[in-house]
């Protein structure tokens, strides 16, 4: 209400170009729905890929850092090291090792955007996976050893199914990061598509109406993948608890 | 059973990938610190720079039979997705020429290096004659040393050169100062006829007032931005005396092209742009001024935002400050240098700075969106962008092909 009546231009000292009406922002959007499915596409492409990529890196690392307990942590903690590398510093190396990769530039400039991705949704789900790898209830460990139970048999029965939990806990910080990921990564990206380079040159080419739009969809994207998250860890976790 | 074999296998798998990715990283940042503006290449760049030279030796007595023609060149690049350019309003002249022979628009983003061109991931790659070109061709610090191995396409012999680097302000603000924008506009174009004059001098001033790039490559950018502002686009020289005249035909073909080729989802801005004329854009009311009729400046401290890093493209307004032209006419001026995203238009119209230098094209495509921007001088009379192809590969895609 504030934004459509102008009064927040007027608290923010801004205008109605630079910052403009939600109305117009929604103009555009249905206006041009093709062009921007089309990139929606392949941006949630490029996050998927990465999301799911970066969780079963995540979990094998976790998994390794299970078996090999006594230096598992401290593996651990330099995969987080990898967490800390900016977006912004990673994408343009990675694009110059992928250029040798594919002839095809949209074939090479996806796995680059799917790598950036992945490196940064691994860190959250081997964190998290290794606490429900290794903080099992007490006692149930012992317990499973004095049945005389194989390490396969404790980690199958025991130690997997407590982490579930643990994934959707990881799930929830690497789906935003996996949009928010993508978005980053397209500015870099040796192609000229996706929505967060849409909004990049946009905002350059002084289009900010049209830079709206793209923001606003990116919204949408992270919104509704979060919601899909949730409503699946509700379903699963629900199940599980009826049994 | 199966599902851990599954599960080594992934970790196996995890752990090749941490590799790979660790040596991405540590392979990876030399090429990424050596940008076109600053530190010096890789040390991979002399050893192909070395293996270009013995082909061109070897290859020296096919020289005439074996060359491509430049449509046969672009159609080849094309073919292979190997054209480049940096995008962000700087594609158009790209696209007209690759619409002119009959080819799709899409051309790969190529970074603020010329390392894709190095490595042939970008066969047919943009380049400013005064900056990128200078940097493929030259040995210097920053250099890749090609010398005359490579050859350039020229947007000017083409038929589709857009005006580049203006002087522009916002419309409100010309209105309400006409005699500032008239007084800076005749210093810094008076700057400009001494720094195209004295291209080495200009150098020289540019890299005292914070150069982004070293000192030879000043100097070589210096006489080649001389060139841009002193000869029109069908190749004439223009009197160092008109410096920032606005050619009606080159304005008018810059006009259409960017008509043409500008694509906006914005349907109000879309309108706008079909609808504009040179007028919407321009006024060559401001380029003369003489302080006994017109009076003195209503603002006395002004800014101007540069397009890009400080470098010899700007030199006019670095010579203009350090000679004391602003002085002369009483004005008090900050060069604000620009860079990676600076949207220059946007920095004008929110009144962050009173001037800006930006390509005209950007110029318009602002208006369109609804800025309302106005160029009070054409400092570059022909396009400075080409497209520069090693002379090797044109060789051999010859040779493939037949």
């Amino acid at each position: 209400m504030l934004w459509q009546t102008q009064v927040l231009h007027a608290w923010m000292g801004t205008d109605t170009i630079t910052l403009p009406l939600p109305t117009r922002i929604g103009e555009i959007i249905t206006q041009n729905s093709d062009t921007i499915m089309g990139h929606v596409k392949i941006t949630i492409v490029v996050a998927l890929g990465g999301l799911v990529m970066g969780s079963i890196l995540g979990y094998a690392i976790a998994v390794i850092a299970t078996v090999f307990s006594k230096w598992g942590a401290g593996g651990l903690t330099i995969v987080s090291a990898f967490n800390a590398i900016p977006l912004v510093a990673l994408a343009p190396v990675i694009n110059n090792w992928t250029r040798d990769l594919s002839s095809d530039v949209s074939v090479r400039s996806t796995v680059a955007k799917i790598i950036v991705v992945t490196i940064s949704c691994t860190a959250a789900m081997s964190v998290n996976a290794f606490r429900g790898l290794t903080e099992l209830k007490p006692f149930s460990e012992d317990l499973m050893k004095s049945y005389a139970a194989k390490k396969i048999t404790v980690f199958m029965k025991l130690r997997l199914p407590n982490s579930i939990p643990y994934i959707f806990t990881a799930l929830r910080v690497s789906v935003p990061a996996s949009v928010i990921g993508a978005l980053v990564t397209e500015y870099f990206a040796e192609e000229t598509v996706g929505v967060g380079r849409q909004i990049r040159e946009n905002i350059v080419k002084g289009q900010y109406p049209t830079a709206w739009a793209y923001i606003a969809v990116a919204c949408a994207i992270g919104i509704i993948l979060y919601a899909i998250l949730m409503i699946a860890e509700r379903l699963i976790l629900k199940n599980r608890r009826a049994r | 059973m199966k599902m851990t074999k599954r599960k080594s296998l992934m970790a196996a798998a995890a752990l090749i990938l941490a590799c790979a990715q660790l040596t991405a990283c540590s392979g990876g940042t030399t090429s990424s610190s050596s940008s076109t503006s600053s530190s010096a290449p890789a040390a991979d760049t002399s050893s192909s720079a070395d293996s270009s030279a013995a082909d061109t030796s070897s290859e020296a007595s096919s020289e005439e039979g074996g060359m491509m023609t430049h449509e046969e060149i672009i159609k080849a690049a094309a073919a292979d997705g190997k054209v480049g350019n940096w995008g962000l309003g700087n594609e158009y002249e790209i696209q007209a020429l690759l619409t002119k022979y009959g080819l799709p628009t899409d051309y790969i983003t190529m970074d603020f290096t010329m390392d894709q061109f190095d490595s042939d991931a970008v066969t047919l790659a943009s380049a400013m004659t005064y900056n990128e070109l200078g940097l493929v061709k030259n040995s210097y610090d920053g250099g890749y040393s090609y010398g005359d191995t490579v050859s350039i396409i020229d947007m000017n012999d083409e038929g589709v050169a857009m005006l580049e680097d203006n002087l522009f302000c916002s419309k409100a603000f010309a209105e309400a100062n006409p005699n500032t924008v008239k007084a800076f506009v005749s210093a810094s174009m008076k700057g400009w006829a001494y720094a195209c004059e004295h291209p080495d001098e200009a150098a020289e001033i540019v890299f005292a007032a914070g150069s982004s790039v070293s000192a030879d490559h000043q100097a070589y950018m210096a006489g080649e931005v001389a060139k841009l502002v002193t000869t029109d686009m069908n190749g004439n020289s223009v009197p160092a005396s008109s410096v920032g005249n606005m050619d009606e035909e080159a304005m008018q073909q810059t006009l259409d092209l960017a008509k043409q080729y500008i694509i906006l989802e914005d349907s109000a801005a879309k309108e706008a742009l079909a609808a504009m004329t040179l007028d919407d854009i321009r006024s060559t009311a401001y380029l003369t001024y003489d302080p006994a009729t017109d009076g003195a400046p209503e603002k006395t401290s002004v800014s101007i935002q540069l397009k890009w890093l400080p470098q010899a493209q700007f030199m006019g307004y670095y010579v203009a400050e350090a000679k004391g032209y602003y002085d002369e006419v009483g004005l008090d001026v900050n060069i604000v240098s620009g860079g990676g995203d600076i949207s220059e238009t946007t920095a004008v119209y929110n009144g962050t700075v009173d001037f800006g230098v930006t390509w005209v094209s950007n110029l318009i495509n602002a208006n369109a969106g609804g800025m309302e921007l106005l160029e009070v001088a054409q400092v570059y009379q022909r396009s400075g962008l080409v497209l520069v192809y090693k002379k090797r590969n044109s060789r051999n895609i010859v040779q493939n092909s037949f």
